[in-house]
């Protein structure tokens, strides 16, 4: 077969070329009559999807055929599936990035199939949707937005949770055309449609319409630049506008001269806006260029962002801007390196001592022309030009000494991976930019969704990506198909994935349970390594007991209280704690929670597992809960009651301490009564009841709760002096201080009194500490201020060097004590 | 040679900072931003208010308050998904708000760390599921310092020991497999405890289960699975369970004191203005002589603790007995330089000095902020009631006969200290012998009970629950030195204490030579197991009874014996199970990326307490740290930072029979 001439098809506009590259031919049978269908094209040259227009009229045909229907085809006509439609009249077809199909229908429910082969979740629009009609859809990669006929916009933007959102409120009117920026492409990062209304054009988004004030509507197009810096608009006057999408400035403008407005207005890139009648089609550039293409019948406009899909009856062809690369080797007349490079090629074949001579001419800036040699082979969708490009590219490739081959090699493999896709077997004319933005993970899954297993594994393995949701969804597929028995299924399914690590056994087991075999699902689910993931489908399939043992067995607290919370509301009380009680992870979960919000299955539980003290627990807390006086009391007796049976050591105490909380809130009770003070003592501990009565002056009353309760001496010696302290009661302190003794000894009175400022009586209580040394006592008079007495002190020690050291701290007389004293002891020699 | 440049601390925070924005760029438009008690701490160390108001935050609320309005349509929550309780306010506020009614709202909610299917669920009760936007926040660890990262999350000690929930140690694993994600895996993870345990069988799940996800059987497995790490040498995990007795003491490093009297909650005290004076206005107020404002009781000025102080980094590990005499050296310091501007000849002279002024006048101020606060803390330590505690501790620690001490508690009872201070003294002796004689433990019991309210029933029967406080099961069992009762049920300190060397006495606070310094005299049994793993000969030596100073400079720890090797025995008398995983990987990598690291290149340790570290513990592991200074790096992981005060917190009940009307 000749090579095909390079420059074929170029068109120039401006100052670059465009090209349109003819990929597939013979695309549909004779019977489809495209000019009856909406066309919708999947994003990176995705497949298509084919509907029946309802408002062209039919040709009468037998009830079969006029069945209602969406076709799903290849970009090469290859009919891939084909989905019954009977849910009403469609009001919008789309796909999303990841080659999901969406259906939205006039009622506004949404559809979205995801794997081309009819598995859907479906949502609905809300927001008034069914009430007014959902009149038109508009796509972007990961979303929609839809017209209601109120002129309400509702915008999903995410479809693994949809959620649809109601934009800001649009002014009544007409709307003649509209059009959608991506979130990605605005100020706000919120998806904003352009609503042409009237005369002028708004810009929605999710708070406001701001009105744009234009005069030349109503426009009867608009479509937004793949990077949503440009909106092309058909005036009414049917000329084309290309102004920036904030309506600032206008580039250029085109009159088609014709009196049709067109079908549809697509950007080509992000440099040309491409408009189509029937059968015609303009490709309008930069400052009004343009250059036209006839066609013998209906042609349909798929959009990609480098370019646009031209899909005819016969044919499937990429338009699109003819690189710099390309155009600098392709060019007419180019002298550019790799154009000479290139053109070595064939002197070299020839065997023409010029190709050398070529060589050296442009030998400065062969690594450049070896460069581009190799990024336009990318661009090529010709093998034979690629080839020569390689070719051209190795030639000056092994000239140069050094140069880093990587970009050549990994170009040789992107080209074998795009030629396997673009077989027209498969169909997918995906261009090398497209294939870039895609990735090939992405690609794959592609391959994957068409049921491509095989050329899947073979370029994930060659491209070196992981193959394991290859092996997952033919095992899933495999599940859903073969009529075998289980075991064989599932004996076929582990034999053939045996040893490919990464395998999530968990989703092939859902496929399984989904399809109706909940026994080939547990099979498969035992092969499953990661335990929490085993767990959503071990409860829906009432599996409880393993999903709980996985659940715990993944260490996920979260999971373990997930399958806890499930199974609380599901089973009967007495086996839910049966099956919690052996697993030690379940119970103190359940505890935890049941603490918070549900302390009537925590006495429960207490009561089952024969722990009284906890169960009194829940109820003291209850107790201490309550508001009122009597209620408190009652819980209290409940919460002493359920340990009353008990022997236990600790069960008695605790009994036994609670009857006296009960006793002493009555006795606080009837003190709050009986003395008219401003003091509430119901809630205060005992120590805190005892020594406010000592400190309001009522020592009997605290006496007589010292014998009822009995307390310790020492701590009541305690109270009493912390409290008559408090109360500034020194006579009292003083007569107690007549008693021989003192449990507590006598030095915590002087610190006491001391530390509130009674010098005198502190020092009352200096002589009654016998048993401290005479240092410490010495310092204790010192503090009082005292220093003849600490003098005194240490005289009776016959302390030579304290009194030398008290004769300086003294003034006044007691110097000359103090200096008697030292004279006393003075040693008589 | 790291692949990632920037310590972990560096790299956790910006990551953090940088989740948290991109988030809230996603919510368009002027925002309320209603935030967890418990997280609005943790927020606030990595990212500041004014950069949120950038990304449109108008106003701040607290879950907690319930306070949130309608001044926005935008309202976004930031709240741990783990907290049902939380996630149960959350749904209840939305769902007050919807009513309202005046505004159509904009509900986002942030989940930290993750989206859990629990608060899904309580969402969807509540049915308001449709109307919110969910993400997640998948923040971990948040670092506090260069060298401490901290999970931050408050509840992990009384959830891990009062209610066993494990929920923590999950969050723990999923932490530190952020930090091998980042380094690869760790080598070797040495540990010791139950809890310890779970959360390195948790690593090794998660690390079989991300292997398991990752790798697909094709050919270059280095390209994605994850290697041991060339830089890590290894983990350790101590579960707080294992020494519940250090922490219990009370700090006496400055910094833990500082937490013990005042409180440190996120790098940040809350101290009276009577104590450090107001927050020092700005110049310009300064000079426009505005009546002088009395510092009013009660006022609390937030006070930074951390490292860009230079002056507290000084101080912070520094035992208290010292603190005087470097703040005092630093006056002095500080003093003479000021005064250079008089000797200041020449206008270079003259300007350096002026250059230098505002470095001056920081230093100055933090001066005298670390006075105050030093001088306050040093009026409780003098106090009576302080050093009859300090007493009752240091006695307990040592190893003296505990009921001696009983006399003191009861006077501390009678004398109504604080709760806590008494709880503590009770549970340091229990655990430090096993605890207390039923029979005293009855008195203890009923007198507190008496002293407290009868609330604290549950208080006790909390702290039995956490086996902080307990009857000892037979009188002899603790004195016999090798066998409990079964070994590893309970932390043996008497044995421990004489063959690890616990008690230091002759240990100088001003130049230590041993970590006992940082409780005057007593060894964190924790850190002291960390030094087992650490510096082998160094304890060795101590233990065959040289002195501290003979023995000072540990020699260079052979790497040889890894693990506890040499110290399986004693590390048994300690509670719970003991562990030294080697996690594998193919060892040609490994070898291939030993020769490309080279051998002597640092190595960092990461150390991770579970359940909580005090900052006495951080202290010693920081002197640790300067020992193997060039040859490792020591960084410090917990799930938060506690102290005494906060452990008996987890279990006081906080209720009480006044009547609430």
């Amino acid at each position: 077969m000749a090579p095909s001439n390079p420059l074929a098809n170029w068109e120039r506009l401006g100052d670059s070329f465009y090209r349109k590259v003819p990929i597939y031919d013979a695309i549909f049978d004779e019977d489809v009559e495209l000019e009856n269908y909406i066309v919708a094209g999947a994003p990176y040259g995705g497949a298509l999807a084919l509907h029946r227009d309802d408002t062209k009229p039919y040709r009468f045909r037998d009830a079969q055929t006029a069945k209602s229907s969406i076709g799903i085809y290849s970009s090469s006509g290859k009919l891939i599936n084909r989905l019954n439609w009977e849910h009403g009249t469609i009001r919008g077809l789309g796909w999303s990035d990841k080659e999901e199909l969406l259906v939205i229908t006039e009622d506004g429910t949404v559809r979205r199939y995801f794997g081309l082969y009819g598995d859907f979740t479906s949502f609905s629009l809300g927001n008034g949707a069914e009430e007014y009609g959902v009149r038109a859809c508009r796509f972007w990669t990961s979303g929609f937005v839809a017209l209601l006929s109120n002129n309400q916009l509702v915008a999903v933007s995410n479809y693994d949770e949809p959620r649809p959102k109601l934009l800001a409120h649009c002014p009544e009117g007409e709307v003649s055309s509209w059009s959608l920026i991506p979130p990605a492409f605005t100020l706000s990062r919120s998806v904003e449609v352009l609503l042409a209304v009237d005369k002028t054009v708004y810009l929605v988004d999710p708070t406001e319409a701001e009105d744009k004030v234009l005069q030349n509507g109503p426009f009867k197009h608009a479509s937004v630049s793949p990077t949503g810096r440009f909106v092309a608009l058909i005036t009414a006057e049917g000329k084309v506008w290309v102004v920036s999408s904030d309506f600032q400035s206008k580039y250029s403008e085109y009159d088609p001269e014709s009196r049709v407005t067109p079908r549809t207005v697509d950007w080509c890139g992000d440099d040309a806006v491409v408009i189509a009648w029937e059968d015609e089609v303009h490709l309008i550039g930069p400052n009004g260029v343009a250059a036209r293409y006839y066609y013998d019948g209906i042609v349909h406009v798929v959009p990609e962002f480098d370019g646009v899909r031209l899909i005819t009856h016969d044919t499937c062809e990429f338009l699109h801007k003819v690189t710099d690369v390309t155009e600098a080797i392709f060019r007419l007349g180019s002298t550019s390196p790799a154009s000479v490079l290139l053109d070595s090629i064939d002197l070299l074949e020839k065997k023409s001592p010029k190709a050398d001579e070529n060589i050296q001419r442009i030998r400065s800036s062969l690594p450049e022309a070896v460069d581009i040699c190799v990024r336009a082979a990318g661009h090529e969708f010709d093998a034979y030009w690629q080839k020569r490009l390689l070719k051209a590219a190795s030639f000056g490739k092994s000239v140069l000494d050094l140069y880093n081959s990587d970009d050549f090699v990994e170009m040789t493999e992107k080209l074998r991976v795009l030629k396997a896709v673009r077989d027209y077997q498969i169909g997918l004319p995906i261009s090398y930019d497209q294939y870039m933005r895609l990735t090939p993970e992405k690609l794959i899954e592609r391959l994957v969704n068409r049921h491509e297993y095989l050329l899947a594994i073979k370029i994930s393995e060659y491209l070196q990506i992981p193959a394991d949701r290859i092996y997952v969804h033919w095992a899933s597929q495999k599940v859903k198909v073969s009529t075998v028995d289980d075991e064989a299924v599932c004996k076929l399914i582990v034999q053939r994935l045996d040893g490919k690590p990464g395998i999530s056994f968990e989703l092939i087991a859902q496929a399984a349970y989904d399809e109706g075999r909940a026994h080939l699902a547990t099979q498969l689910l035992n092969h499953e390594p990661r335990a929490g993931k085993q767990v959503p489908l071990l409860l829906n399939m009432e599996e409880d007991e393993i999903a709980l043992d996985k659940a715990i067995e993944s260490g996920d607290n979260d999971l373990v209280n997930y399958v806890l919370l499930r199974l609380k509301s599901k089973l009967p009380l007495a086996s839910f704690f049966r099956m919690i009680n052996t697993r030690p992870m379940a119970s103190a979960l359940v505890e935890t929670t049941a603490r918070g919000d549900d302390t009537e299955l925590l006495k429960d539980l207490y009561y089952q597992d024969d722990r009284p003290i906890d169960g009194s627990n829940v109820l003291l807390s209850e107790a201490l809960s309550q508001t009122e006086l009597p209620s408190k009391t009652e819980k209290l007796h409940l919460a002493s009651r359920l340990l009353v049976d008990s022997k236990d050591a600790t069960v008695v105490l605790q009994q036994k301490l609670l009857s006296e909380a009960s006793q002493l809130l009555k006795v606080q009770e009837a003190l709050d009564k009986d003395i008219a003070d401003r003091s509430e003592f119901v809630g205060l501990s005992l120590n805190e009841t005892i020594y406010r009565l000592i400190r309001s002056g009522y020592g009997k009353r605290a006496q007589k709760l010292q014998s009822e309760f009995k307390m310790p001496d020492k701590t009541y010696w305690w109270l009493r002096l912390r409290a008559l302290v408090a109360k500034r009661d020194w006579g009292e302190l003083e007569e107690i201080g007549r008693n021989k003794k003192s449990p507590i000894g006598w030095e915590p009175f002087y610190n006491e009194i001391l530390g509130a400022g009674n010098t005198k009586l502190a020092s009352f209580f200096v002589p009654k500490c016998t048993n401290l040394p005479v240092e410490d006592k010495v310092e204790m008079w010192v503090k009082c201020g005292m220093i003849v007495k600490a003098g005194e002190e240490a005289f009776r020690a016959k302390d030579f060097n304290t009194l030398e050291l008290l004769r300086t701290r003294a003034s006044g007389p007691a110097v000359a004590d103090i200096d008697r004293m030292i004279n006393q002891l003075r040693p008589r020699k | 040679m790291a692949p990632y440049p920037g310590s972990d601390a560096d790299y956790f925070k910006d990551k953090a900072r940088r989740d948290l924005l991109t988030l809230l760029e996603g919510v368009r438009g002027k925002k309320n931003l209603v935030v967890s008690q418990d997280l609005a701490g943790p927020v606030g160390l990595f990212v500041k208010f004014s950069l949120l108001q950038e990304y449109g935050v108008d106003r701040v609320f607290l879950l907690e308050n319930a306070n949130v309005d309608s001044s926005q349509r935008n309202v976004v929550f930031l709240v741990h998904a783990e907290k049902t309780r939380q996630v149960r306010t959350v749904a209840d506020q939305i769902k007050r708000l919807q009513r309202n009614g005046n505004v159509e709202h904009e509900f986002s909610i942030f989940w930290v760390p993750r989206r859990t299917l629990v608060s899904n669920a309580i969402l969807e009760d509540a049915g308001i599921i449709g109307d919110v936007n969910i993400a997640e926040l998948p923040v971990y660890f948040i670092p506090l310092e260069q060298d401490v990262l901290s999970l931050e999350l408050e509840d992990s000690f009384s959830d891990l020991y009062l209610h066993k929930d494990p929920g923590c140690v999950y969050l723990a694993a999923k932490a530190l497999m952020g930090i091998q994600q980042r380094h690869g895996y760790f080598p070797r993870i040495i540990g010791k405890g139950d809890n310890a345990r779970r959360l390195a069988d948790l690593l090794l799940r998660m690390r079989k289960e991300l292997d398991a996800e990752e790798s697909s059987g094709l050919t270059d497995l280095s390209a994605r699975g994850l290697l041991p790490s060339a830089d890590t040498e290894s983990l350790i995990i101590i579960d707080r369970e294992v020494d519940f007795g250090s922490a219990l003491l009370t700090q006496l490093t400055y910094e833990g004191l500082i937490d013990e009297t005042v409180g440190i909650k996120h790098n940040q005290a809350d101290v009276d203005t009577a104590i450090v004076g107001p927050t020092p206005v700005p110049q310009a107020q300064e000079s426009s002589k505005a009546p002088q404002q009395t510092s009013k009781q009660g006022q609390k000025r937030k006070i930074q603790l951390d490292a860009s102080d230079q002056l507290f980094s000084q101080l912070r590990d520094a035992n208290f007995a010292i603190v005087g005499d470097i703040l005092n050296k630093v006056a002095r310091r500080l003093e003479s330089d000021y005064e250079s501007r008089h000797t200041a000849k020449t206008t270079t002279e003259l300007r350096e000095f002026v250059n230098k002024l505002p470095t001056y006048q920081l230093e100055h101020q933090s001066l005298r902020v670390h006075t105050n606060l030093a001088e306050e803390i040093m009026r409780n330590t003098r106090s009576d009631i302080f050093r009859k505690i300090l007493e009752v501790q240091q006695n307990n620690a040592a190893g003296a006969d505990p009921t001696y001490q009983h006399d003191s508690v009861e006077e501390l009872i009678a004398r109504d200290v604080p709760l806590k201070t008494v709880l503590r003294l009770l549970c340091l002796e229990s655990c430090m012998a096993g605890g207390l004689r039923p029979r005293d433990l009855e008195n203890f019991k009923r007198q507190i009970i008496h002293a407290y309210g009868h609330q604290h029933l549950l208080t006790f029967s909390a702290l039995e629950k956490m086996e902080l406080l307990q009857p000892r099961s037979s009188a002899t069992a603790m004195l016999l030195p090798t066998t409990g009762t079964q070994p590893g049920s309970k932390t043996n300190y008497g044995y421990l204490r004489k063959n690890l060397r616990l008690v230091v006495e002759e240990v100088s606070e001003k130049d230590p030579n041993d970590i006992a310094y940082v409780y005057s005299g007593f060894a964190p049994l924790s850190v002291r197991l960390v030094q087992c793993v650490l510096q082998k000969p160094y304890v060795l030596s101590l233990i065959r009874g040289g002195s501290v100073a003979a023995s000072a400079s540990p020699s260079p720890a052979s790497t040889a014996s890894p693990g506890w090797l040499g110290f399986e025995d004693l590390v048994k008398s300690a509670r719970g199970a003991t562990f030294s995983i080697v996690q594998k990987g193919d060892d040609k990598a490994i070898r291939a990326r030993q020769t490309l690291s080279g051998n002597n290149a640092t190595k960092t340790v990461y150390v991770f307490f579970l359940g909580g570290i005090t900052f006495t513990e951080i202290a010693a592991l920081r002197f640790i740290a300067e020992q193997e200074a060039p040859r490792r790096k020591i960084v410090i992981c917990t799930t938060s930072i506690i102290n005494g005060d906060k452990m008996m917190d987890a279990a006081i009940e906080k209720q009480d029979f006044t009547k609430t009307e």
